[in-house]
This record gives C-alpha cells, sequence and structure tokens, in this order.
C-alpha cells in the first residue's frame, strides 16, 4: 500500500508517519521545512514552495496521486488540509471520510472511526474510501533514524490572489508533552485573571492551555494552547478544567487525560460529567486554596 | 454596490439536549429538537452585514428537513430575504451534500455564497471546497473578516501558522469561521413577521454512490468518577492530593 499524505503542520505530519510506519510506503507533501521531517521513514519528503494557494495544491496532489502509484491520501485536518481535501475530492469526484482519529486496513476496505453529533457520538465506518483527512493526535510521535530526500515542488498559481501572508506568533508551547494541564475557559473573565492562575500552574510544573474563545476570541492565551476539537488534543496526568463549562468541542480535546478536575461556579455545567473531580465555586476563590494544600 | 447574496445554513440537533441510551450506548437523537447550527448563524450575519452596508438580496438555502422551518424563520429575522428549504437530508455526507446545495445555487443569481467553515455537529469542514468545485468559483475560505468593493471580495483567512490575505473576482465562495462575527439576536418584532414570511419548499432528487458503512454510532465512553465537591475546602484538598499523585 502506497499513501499520499499532505500535511502544512510539523506536529501532524510526524504523527501520521509514526501511525503509518509499517503499514506501507508514503510520501509526504509539506509546506514546511523542518529538517526534522526526515527521521520518519517516508520514501520521499516533497517541499511545496511558493504561495500556498490550496487550489494550487490539491490540483499538484490530485496529479501526483494519478501518476504515482498510490492508494490511499492522508490530508492533515488543518485550515489549508481541509480546504485542499475538499477540492481533491470534487476534483476527482471521490468520497472523502473527513475528521478520522483511527484508521485500520482491510483488504479493498478500510474501517475509520470520527465524532458526529458534535462529539457526542463516534461513528465507526467501513468504506471504500481513498481520501481522508486526520484529526491531531492521531498517534504519539515516534521518530526513527532514517533520513528521507527532500525534493521541491513548486505550487501553481490559482484564480484566488494571495495578497500578504503575516505569520502569527510561533508556537510557544508542546501541550501534548505535559505532565499535568490547567487550562482556563471564559469563566475567567478577564486576562489579568492569568496571573491568578500562574502560582498553580508553576506549583505543578503544569502547562497553561486554554478553551477555544479564551485562545482565539479574546487572544489571553496564545493559539497553540488552544485544547479541543479544533485545536490540541492532550493526554496528560491530570487536566484541570478552570471556568470551563465543558461543551463538546472541548471535551474532544482532552477526553483522553488520566485524571480530570474541574472548577466551574455552575453546579449544572457539563464539564462536571467528564470529571473525576470537581468544586463547585468561584475559581478566583478556589485556585489559591489548592496551592495552599500542595 | 448592491450584492446578492447566497447563504447555506443548517439545521442540527440540540447537541446539549443529546442523552446516552445506556444498553446500547448510543446517543438518542429522536425527539431532540433542531436548533440554527452555530456557524450558519455567523454565515447569515456575514451576509446581513455586507447587504445593511452595500443593499442587495440574501437568500439562505438549507438542506434538511421539514422541521428547517424553525431554523429559517429566525433566518428571516436576522435579515434574509428569501428562503429555500430542501428536504431529504437523512445523514451527514458532505460530497451529497455539496451536490444538492449547488444544484439550486446554480439556479440563482447571485455575487456571493457564505457558508460555515465547520458545522458544529459533522464538523467535516468539506463542504465550502466542494460546493466551490461544483460551482467552479474561487473558495475564500475561514474568512475571519470580508471586505468588498465592486466586484472585488478580500478576505483574511487565518490558518493554524500565518493570517493570509486572499482577493478574488466575485462570484465566489466564502466561509466563515466562529470568530468571524458575533451574530445578532433578533428583536421579538422581527421574529413574530418573520413567522408570516413563506418558504419555498421541495425535495431533493440528487443521488450518489456512497461506498461508507456505518458499523457503529455511539457515544464515545466516558468513565469518569464524578465526585463533586460543594465543600470548598474539601475539594481543595482532596485535588491538591490528585495533582500530587499526578506530579510523580
Ligand atoms: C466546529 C467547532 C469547533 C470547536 N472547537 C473548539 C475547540 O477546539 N476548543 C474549545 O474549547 N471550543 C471549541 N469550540 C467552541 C465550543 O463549542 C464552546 O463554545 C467553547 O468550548 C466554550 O468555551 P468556555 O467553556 O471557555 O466558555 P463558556 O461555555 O462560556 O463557559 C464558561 C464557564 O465558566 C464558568 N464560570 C464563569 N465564571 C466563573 C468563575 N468565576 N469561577 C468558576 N467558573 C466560572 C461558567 O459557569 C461557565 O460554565 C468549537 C465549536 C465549533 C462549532
Amino acid at each position: 500500500m502506497k499513501f499520499l499524505i499532505f500535511s502544512d503542520i510539523e506536529d501532524s505530519a510526524k504523527q501520521v508517519m509514526s501511525f503509518l510506519k509499517g503499514k506501507g510506503d508514503f510520501v509526504l507533501y509539506t509546506t514546511e521545512k523542518g529538517e526534522s521531517l526526515t527521521k520518519y521513514g517516508a520514501q520521499k519528503i516533497v517541499l511545496l514552495t511558493g504561495k500556498p494557494d490550496v487550489k494550487g495544491i490539491s490540483s499538484l496532489l490530485s496529479d501526483e496521486f494519478s501518476s504515482g502509484g498510490y492508494d490511499l491520501v492522508m490530508i492533515a485536518s488543518t485550515v489549508l488540509g481541509r480546504d485542499i481535501a475538499s477540492l481533491f475530492s470534487g476534483q476527482k469526484s471521490i468520497e472523502v471520510i473527513p475528521e478520522i482519529f483511527d484508521i485500520k486496513f482491510n483488504s479493498g476496505t478500510v474501517t475509520t472511526k470520527r465524532y458526529g453529533l458534535g462529539g457526542k457520538a463516534v461513528i465507526e465506518e467501513e468504506s471504500k474510501s481513498k481520501l481522508f483527512t486526520f484529526l491531531s493526535g492521531l498517534s504519539d510521535d515516534v521518530p526513527g533514524d532514517g533520513s528521507s530526500p527532500i525534493e521541491t515542488k513548486n505550487i501553481p498559481e490559482g484564480v484566488v490572489k494571495i495578497l500578504a501572508i503575516e505569520q502569527k506568533k510561533a508556537k510557544e508551547v508542546n501541550l501534548e508533552k505535559a505532565n499535568i494541564i490547567v487550562a482556563v475557559g471564559r469563566g475567567l473573565g478577564k486576562i489579568e485573571g492569568i496571573q491568578q492562575i500562574e502560582p498553580l500552574v508553576k506549583a505543578v510544573r503544569g502547562e497553561l492551555a486554554g478553551s477555544r474563545p479564551v485562545c482565539l476570541d479574546y487572544h489571553w492565551l496564545s493559539e497553540d494552547r488552544q485544547v479541543g476539537y479544533s485545536g490540541r488534543t492532550v493526554k496528560p496526568k491530570a487536566y484541570v478544567a478552570l471556568g470551563i463549562s465543558g461543551q463538546i468541542q472541548h471535551i474532544a480535546g482532552m477526553r483522553g487525560s488520566k485524571v480530570v478536575v474541574a472548577v466551574n461556579k455552575d453546579k449544572n455545567a457539563p464539564i462536571f460529567q467528564e470529571a473525576d473531580y470537581g468544586i463547585v465555586g468561584d475559581l478566583y476563590q478556589i485556585v489559591p486554596k489548592i496551592v495552599s494544600y500542595l | 454596490m448592491p450584492y446578492d447574496i447566497v447563504v447555506l445554513i443548517k439545521q442540527i440537533p440540540d447537541l446539549e439536549l443529546i442523552k446516552v441510551n445506556q444498553s446500547t450506548e448510543e446517543p438518542i437523537t429522536d425527539g431532540v429538537p433542531f436548533k440554527f447550527e452555530n456557524l450558519s448563524k455567523n454565515s447569515v450575519e456575514a451576509a446581513v452585514r455586507i447587504k445593511e452596508k452595500n443593499g442587495g438580496k440574501i437568500t439562505a438555502v438549507l438542506f434538511g428537513n421539514e422541521k428547517g422551518t424553525q431554523v429559517m424563520k429566525e433566518a428571516y429575522a436576522m435579515g434574509v430575504d428569501e428562503g429555500i428549504l430542501i428536504t431529504g437530508y437523512s445523514e451527514n455526507n458532505p460530497v451529497l451534500t455539496a451536490k444538492v446545495l449547488a444544484q439550486k445555487i446554480k439556479q440563482l443569481h447571485y455575487d456571493l455564497v457564505i457558508l460555515g467553515n465547520q458545522s458544529a455537529d459533522s464538523m467535516s469542514g468539506m463542504v465550502a471546497g466542494l460546493v466551490a468545485t461544483e460551482l467552479n468559483l474561487p473558495l475564500l475560505s475561514n474568512a475571519v473578516s470580508i471586505e468588498v468593493t465592486d466586484k472585488i471580495v478580500k478576505v483574511s483567512t487565518a490558518t493554524e501558522k500565518d493570517v493570509i490575505k486572499l482577493e478574488a473576482t466575485m462570484p465566489a465562495v466564502i466561509s466563515v469561521t466562529q470568530e468571524t462575527n458575533e451574530p445578532r439576536f433578533p428583536p421579538v418584532l422581527q421574529i413574530i413577521k418573520a413567522g408570516k414570511k413563506s418558504i419555498s419548499t421541495e425535495q431533493s432528487t440528487v443521488k450518489i454512490e456512497n461506498t461508507s458503512k456505518i458499523i457503529s454510532k455511539k457515544a464515545p465512553k466516558s468513565e469518569r468518577k464524578r465526585l463533586i465537591f460543594e465543600d470548598v475546602d474539601k475539594g481543595a484538598q482532596e485535588v491538591a492530593k490528585v495533582l500530587k499523585e499526578a506530579m510523580k
């Protein structure tokens, strides 16, 4: 079996290559320069250069798919990846199974798992699909010692003009590696509140994370600290949710945590259904108390 | 100049009200009321803001079932002018959904097609690109802001690493994110007025081959202890113990 992989994010590229190791040959197409990507056993790495036009990338991948003897296409579920996959699916008229977090290869079919109903269901399905988008957290990151050759290809330009590309702030943190995560939600109320959470983060030698509104809407925390369906998928030994209501899209990113602690002033908050230990009350009173007992 | 906009909206079961059948472990959707999908509201809001500034007409297309009329009325109250409900939606299948929607859009006049980037229930993120392909139009997706001047549309897209500024000539397909805007709550009077407006309803006739078979659809397992403390002091002590253990 031969896989065509696309990821514009280093972590997801590493995870999918770790996952596919031993299951077949694979070639990684990426816009990421990272030398470290060469250690995962890809037959080769194709570095795509030029402006990241999604139509251009999908046409390029679609040509490579036809000429390169590939069986299956795995595209990272990122902002660009989802567009590329949907254009690929449309161009080739092939069905796509989106947002998978597990895949097994049978003879002629695949069995995949993805969330439905916003995370309230796990849909396990069997299909003849050849095209998938996969969520971050598909597998652990297990580098080997190979060294894949790197080739470059230029992305063809499309009808959409790319006027400017501004880099966001560099990634600060690798939440996947954290032992303990202290996550804050909208219940924090204000950016200054972070200072009052930091003593707890320090005391448990943890990492700070947040819900989507906290990271993407209010920018109280950097975007790479967002946990959830459209953020990071984490599995720490302990996950402490402070002022997070526990909407399914958030839960989808922390469900694998070993122990979950929740602090919320609303005793009916759904997060308590997903917690091992919960405290009902104001996080600003409770956090210092926890610190005092540590 | 005025713009004619087609907004693609979705009805979804109220996810918070879904319970789990303890014996089959399956989520129960029967009897759960439908609501206006989150990102669809952002899409309508984006369209209405363009109309308020420039004029034009907004047509909403909803692929769902008969219960979709309620959602359409809410869309009217937000500022949609005309609503088309296509029934026959059975389950999440982005390729089919895109074909059904595109077939309808082709019969309408439009400068822009606006929809959500990833719906709150199925989250596939595929429909915008598939619709753009069916219509052979430029795709500007994951917009955090939209700007229109004459026949030109500019969009800022936030990827995980960059903010990319895109430009295309209309007609174009735009998908929006939940950070694009804060959808309005229409005043009561508007909701009452909207209730009287007609909605044109038709049945979908599009069929496609689908090779995927659902093996199971169960609620994810949650085996949490759920020890909830209302005594803050006791709770803090217990939590401190747990965290010390996790630090080892
Ligand atoms: C396609 C899609 C993808 C998404 N992806 C993600 C994702 O990756 N991650 C994510 O987090 N969300 C995601 N969301 C958004 C998600 O649906 C919720 O909107 C979000 O998780 C809510 O964040 P929150 O819990 O911080 O805020 P809220 O839901 O507003 O909850 C705030 C909570 O704080 C409590 N509170 C308030 N004050 C205090 C206090 N002083 N002390 C203690 N408790 C207090 C309140 O009782 C409330 O429960 C996604 C949504 C969609 C549609």
